[in-house]
């Protein structure tokens, strides 16, 4: 027999319990637990609320009041709502939609499935619409596009800038192609909004589908996402009636976009108003210029007896500092964004923005990795067609918010591959040449290691160039050169001598403006050496293009390629 | 007083917390894993729920499955036992919120306790001495100076965002301050990416000394004497005793002043611990409060007669302490050694398995609190400790003898135990001396 039978229990003196009024015996009070939808687990809501709504057990993002969204993310008091009056409309007569429209507002305290108004982050002023899923699944109704276009109209007129919090299950089915209009009406508010330079950001949390994602979500300069949040157009219930086969794990949620180049970045929620302030921050460009290095513009002239072969072995050695390594020392607040809007995000390509001296820039660059696995990552630096169009769409960016933009080069060539041709490579190429030329910005552009042919001039027609001392350019490999003209790639290192592709060669062809010197041996430890100087060169550069006239500079730019050759 | 309390723990500690429900007429729920079917508090226990799975996080430290299995099964309060959710002020809070009376103090105490630098704080502007040392931590060996000279050497200088023993250096005068300094602030550097260092007081070979403190809701405090616990390794106690052999009864007094200033100034009610480091100089510091039962504390209650357990169950229940502190006479001396499921050979690694025998002693002035019997099967999941031993005598040299006798006795076989290193402990002739620090069990282990 068990133990547990065998043991005497504990003998009550049989009294029966004094009767406590039911609110003083042991119970779960109302909302003191919440479970979470993706573990299972029972949270204790005050740590959830702490957590802004991120389970402590899973993070697994749970949907937010709007109200507590604007708590979170607008400096306290400064909050000022906008529109929530407009009276209700049902422009199709829909029974009963009116009635669910009243007792979805006595149930949220919201008048409609947004909040607009006006407000501070971290003391920088934005607008703000937030919507919230217990309205109707947040549809885009009447109202909805009305206040969203209400607060573009408005934003334009006071030069602000707008952040928009998506969730939304899509058009609203009461309101029918009424509905469907405010896709159009919202999207030309914002072309508006847009061509007056200024700043849209959306933040996309779960669930931004149908209508929304296919009008003012998908719109921002900047467009953020939630982690794990579902973003798509077609619902994926639906996807899979059409389709008829399930879908994979993870397919249309944040870092699938991300991956597919719609996301700019993925932002967790604790970072989220820190994230933004900086954004705003970093386009009010209202900083002085003020450039605190050394001018170490004037270096010495020292002997270089390296050969042309020995430099191309340099600018590919494994311990040469990739972009990455100057992007950290030169832009400490560099925030990286993602993706070209098309196809994917190409990690060939690292691109975004930050301040230099007080000003923002845009930075692009080609970028190797420090070791095999972040190389493969980043495909050794060879750019696909969508790392061209990504830097391509950060250059347009650049343009609208009147940023400088700084390159840095540094590929074995655009990536040769299958899908890359499919892709359009030439075709992104070219697009990327062609545009630069009249990029009504400042463009300056730093080889630092190898610049591969059509590759590396995608990112390097500029209004001046920089070369390291030990960089190459060139048409095309050594190793291709030899084996075309001679069929033997072995005599690579004579090619290397003919083709003319070191720094000094570059000087003398008034290929790149300057030559900068480099350590011996530069690597990670002294490359500081070299970051001086280019900061002092950049600091020069800005400085120069403080109070830039966009169509001069083309013209100069022209004139610059125009004179090569014949 | 409660009608049902269930106990938020296992093993013996459960046990113990069953029995003392069981005289005072209150009826028991155990909560256990799946593998702790068979525990002896599962058996024991009026009512046993099982609350999910053997990791801990899926049951003995599940809030949220606790919380239910507590208003399921109709009890009105939690002994939470020591470890697990003892000291987790959310599920204390939980708890209040619940209208669930927690055995142990508020929600409030414990999260302050927690929170050493809050707590070092209170203690100072208290008036019960803290290690004199750095609240900012500086990077100029200038700064460092300054600090040291405040905190008297020799000083511990270590990484602020340290840990694992990188960037620490301890300086034994003004004049190797700078060398300690900078060797520390260069490995932390490297090591954290920081260069901000704390200086504090260096505390060389003290004894542990703990104060067992009882109070109540209604602001009367007393201390029911020390405990040498400097019997341990890596932190982990392993033999116990009261009162300290070499604590003289004026410095005997302060600490235990100490200890109840410490309690009063954080308002603390039931049953707590009050740690502090003990110089050879006779200096004291104050460690941290610990608010909760203490695995050592039959100790206490041999020499003090008073129970434990039940005394934090009556305060819990809102009953007045019925006693004051000159009510309470320390008689006698008390040893407790700790029996774990361990290979002393094999750097202490763990041994869980089935229980194939126990006999465990008995007989005047031996205790045991154990959970386990002959079949049990130990599983690898939880802590390692099997039963604690303590035995009572008038004196600290027959006390010693007659936990070596009970402890000869002790026969487990299945699973490897520490009971023969512990039987060299108390064979030790330091020990039987009474020359111990916490750097005992170190110094010894060559042997």
């Amino acid at each position: 027999m068990e133990l547990r039978y065998l043991f005497k229990k504990t003998q009550t003196d049989n009294v029966e319990p004094e009767s406590k009024a039911a609110s003083e015996s042991p119970q779960t009070p109302q909302g003191l637990f919440q479970k979470c939808d993706s573990c299972g687990e029972t949270i204790f809501a005050e740590e959830l609320r702490q957590e802004l709504f991120v389970c402590p057990t899973c993070g697994n993002y749970f949907r937010m009041f709007a109200s507590t969204r604007i708590g979170n993310i607008i400096d306290r008091g400064t909050f000022e709502e906008w529109d929530n009056d407009i009276p209700e409309k049902n422009p199709l007569q829909t029974p009963g939609y009116e009635a669910k429209i009243r007792r979805l507002q006595d149930k949220t305290e919201l008048d409609e499935a947004i909040v607009t108004g006006r407000g501070l982050i971290n003391g920088h002023p934005s607008c703000i619409g937030v919507m919230d899923c217990r309205f109707m699944m947040a549809s885009m109704g009447s109202i909805v596009g009305e206040k969203i276009t209400r607060m573009f109209e408005r934003a334009t007129e006071e030069g602000l800038p707008v952040i928009i919090f998506t969730a939304s299950g899509g058009a609203r089915m009461q309101e029918g192609i009424v509905s469907l209009m405010q896709m159009a009406k919202t999207s030309a508010a914002i072309k508006r909004h847009s061509d007056k330079g200024l700043l849209y950001i959306t933040v996309l949390t779960d669930p931004t589908t149908g209508g929304v994602t296919a009008s003012f979500a998908m719109l921002g300069d900047i467009i953020l996402a939630e982690p794990g949040a579902l973003i798509g157009f077609a619902g994926p219930r639906v996807i899979e009636q059409t389709i008829g086969q399930k879908l994979p794990e993870g397919f249309q949620r944040s870092e699938f976009l991300l991956e597919h180049g719609f996301v700019d970045a993925i932002v967790a929620r604790k970072e989220m108003k820190d994230y933004l302030g900086n954004i705003l921050k970093l386009h009010e460009n209202s900083g002085e210029f003020v450039f605190d290095g050394a001018d170490t513009k004037e270096q010495k002239k020292r002997k270089n007896t390296l050969t042309a072969w020995d430099k191309v072995m340099i600018s590919r050695g494994k311990d040469r500092p990739v972009a990455e390594d100057y992007i950290v020392k030169l832009f400490p607040d560099f925030v990286e964004f993602h993706g070209d809007r098309y196809v994917k995000d190409d990690q060939a390509i690292m691109g975004g923005i930050a301040t230099f001296a007080g000003r923002s820039v845009t930075v692009i660059a080609e970028s190797k990795g420090h070791d095999t696995k972040q190389n493969v990552e980043r495909n050794f630096g060879m750019p696909s067609p969508d790392g061209y169009r990504k830097a391509l769409r950060l250059m347009k960016q650049a343009e609208k918010f009147g940023r400088p933009v700084i390159c840095f080069i540094d590929t074995p060539g655009a990536y040769c591959g299958l899908e890359a041709e499919e892709r359009g490579q030439g075709e992104a190429i070219a697009k990327n040449l062609y545009e630069l030329s009249s990029l009504k910005v400042p463009v300056l552009s730093v080889i630092i290691s190898e610049a591969g042919s059509g590759g590396a001039l995608a990112l390097g027609v500029s209004d001046k160039v920089l070369m390291l001392e030990n960089a190459i350019y060139a048409i095309l490999s050594p190793e291709g050169y030899a084996s075309i003209l001679w069929k033997d790639s072995k005599r690579a290192p004579e090619a290397a001598s003919e083709m003319k592709l070191t720094a000094e060669d570059m000087l003398s062809l008034g290929i790149v403006e300057k030559v900068i010197a480099e350590p011996d041996d530069l690597s990670a430890a002294n490359l500081s050496e070299v970051t001086e100087v280019l900061a002092s060169e950049l600091a020069s550069f800005i400085s120069g293009n403080l109070d830039f006239n966009g169509d001069a500079l083309c013209e100069e730019r022209y004139k610059r390629y125009r004179k090569y050759g014949v | 007083m409660f009608k049902k309390v269930l106990i938020a723990n296992r093993g013996e500690i459960a046990v113990r917390i069953i029995r003392a429900c069981r005289e005072m007429g209150i009826e028991t729920v155990a909560v256990c894993s799946e593998p702790d079917r068979n525990a002896l508090h599962s058996m024991l226990a009026d009512h046993t729920i099982c609350i999910g799975p053997a990791q801990s996080s899926e049951s003995y430290l599940n809030i949220g499955r606790i919380i239910s299995a507590t208003i399921t099964s109709g009890a009105d309060a939690i002994h939470p036992g020591f470890g697990f959710l003892s000291e987790d002020s959310k599920f204390a809070k939980i708890c209040e919120r619940c209208n669930i009376a927690f055995i142990g103090p508020t929600s409030d105490m414990i999260a302050a306790s927690g929170n050493k630098a809050q707590a070092k704080k209170t203690m100072m502007d208290a008036g019960v001495p803290t290690i004199p040392g750095s609240a900012v931590a500086v990077n100029t060996v200038a700064e460092g100076l300054e600090l040291a000279d405040i905190a008297t050497y020799p000083v511990m200088i270590k990484a602020s965002l340290g840990g694992g023993g990188k960037g620490m250096r301890v300086a034994r005068n003004r004049e190797v301050f700078e060398q300690a300094f900078l060797t520390a602030q260069s490995e932390a550097k490297n090591a954290f990416g920081d260069d901000m260092m704390y200086i504090e007081h260096y505390v060389e070979h003290p004894k542990h000394i703990e104060v067992q403190i009882l109070a109540d809701k209604y602001g009367n405090v007393v201390h029911l004497g020390e405990r040498d616990c400097s019997i341990q390794r890596n932190h982990q106690k392993l033999i116990e005793e009261t009162p300290c052999a070499s604590l003289s009864d004026e410095l005997r007094e302060k600490i235990c002043d100490a200890a109840v200033r410490a309690a009063k100034a954080v308002n603390y009610e039931n049953a707590g611990t009050v740690e502090f480091l003990l110089e050879p100089s006779g200096k004291f510091y104050f460690m941290e409060m610990n608010t909760r039962i203490q695995v050592e504390h039959p100790i206490t209650e041999w020499v003090t007669g008073i129970d434990l357990i039940k005394e934090q169950i009556r305060i819990a229940a809102g009953e007045p302490l019925s006693f004051t502190q000159d009510d309470i006479r320390i008689t006698g001396h008390s040893i407790e050694v700790r029996i774990n499921a361990e290979d002393p050979e094999h750097k202490f690694r763990p041994c869980p398995g089935k229980i194939e025998m126990a006999y465990l002693p008995g007989g005047k002035g031996v205790r045991v609190d154990s959970a386990v019997y002959s079949g049990l099967e130990i599983p690898p999941y939880y802590d390692s400790m099997l039963a604690k031993l303590s035995v009572w005598a008038k004196d600290r040299e027959e006390c010693i003898k007659k936990a070596r006798t009970a402890l000869g006795e002790v026969i487990i076989t299945g699973v490897t135990t520490n009971v023969d290193y512990q039987y060299g402990i108390l064979s030790n002739p330091d020990f039987i001396e009474g020359k111990t620090d916490i750097d005992f069990i170190e110094k010894h282990s060559h042997k």
